[in-house]
């Protein structure tokens, strides 16, 4: 092998970020994965049951959040632009933002399972809803896990300690976007 | 595409997704539409949000792994 061949960067070089938080983002997305691929196929056993079930949720509520984790996820792209231009105080700020959207999706996700309660629907009521319970809740300590991730981050305001806070948020946003459908919308 | 962009493109791919899901349309059409709009805005995110658009051969292979995904998905929904 010549020096030319051994110095010739790698697919993997080319990656954005740490290489740790790409491997977490792959095993995230193969756990949510074959959890909704689950989710799917056990419907397949009782499509009029899961489809009753569905109208329990709050389908205008979740497709808000959508809108609410984009824009998060948006402020918290800005959020690197700011590191890397060497503006704590927008950056910050944009933080600060991404993070409140993220409460607000967890309100929203929280006024869904009160009404589920309240209706008497647990885990136990429905194959559809422990997935959903699963599936949302997992979610949901991802949000969390984020919010908290993003506050670390932006004490340093170090551009890679940045980069790797939203590169874990832009994750949470990404399983949401493939878990609305399935769960909400189908 | 800057990130200001990509969030508007999520803005009317998601505007989509509920505009057809309130147009109570069912069948496999719509599964696959619904999906469709799902695969869009993954790869919106990880282009843009997550900086894949600076590595296109890996951006394919996220591509091609999602597009494999959601069509498992379509054949799950639609044999329900």
């Amino acid at each position: 092998m010549t020096d030319q061949a051994t110095d010739r960067p790698s697919a993997l070089d080319q990656l954005p970020g740490e290489l740790m938080m790409w491997v977490l983002i792959v095993s995230e997305l193969l756990v949510f994965g074959a959890g909704l691929a689950a989710f799917l196929a056990v419907r397949i056993t009782d499509p009029a049951g899961f489809a009753e079930a569905q109208g329990h949720l709050h389908r205008a509520g979740a497709g808000v959040n959508t809108i609410v984790l984009v824009t998060s996820g948006w402020l918290a792209a800005l959020a690197v632009q700011a590191a890397e231009a060497g503006r704590p105080g927008r950056l910050r700020a944009l933080v600060a933002g991404a993070i409140a959207l993220g409460a607000v999706f967890l309100v929203l996700k929280g006024a869904e399972y009160a009404d589920l309660a309240h209706a008497g629907i647990t885990f136990e009521t429905h194959a559809f809803f422990t997935f959903s319970y699963l599936l949302t809740g997992f979610h949901a300590a991802h949000v969390m896990a984020g919010m908290i991730l993003l506050a670390v981050v932006a004490v340093p305001a170090s551009p890679r300690a940045v980069e790797t806070g939203a590169a874990f948020w832009h994750m949470v946003d990404l399983v949401w976007v493939l878990l609305f459908p399935v769960v909400y919308l189908l | 595409m800057t990130v200001t962009r990509a969030w508007l493109a999520l803005l009317l791919l998601s505007a989509a997704s509920t505009g057809l899901a309130a147009s109570g349309a069912h069948g496999a059409v719509f599964v696959v539409l619904v999906l469709s709009l799902a695969g869009a805005k993954a790869h919106v995110i990880l282009s843009r949000y997550l900086g894949l658009s600076a590595a296109p051969p890996i951006r394919a292979g996220f591509d091609l792994a999602l597009g494999v995904v959601l069509v498992l998905f379509a054949v799950l929904a639609i044999a329900a």
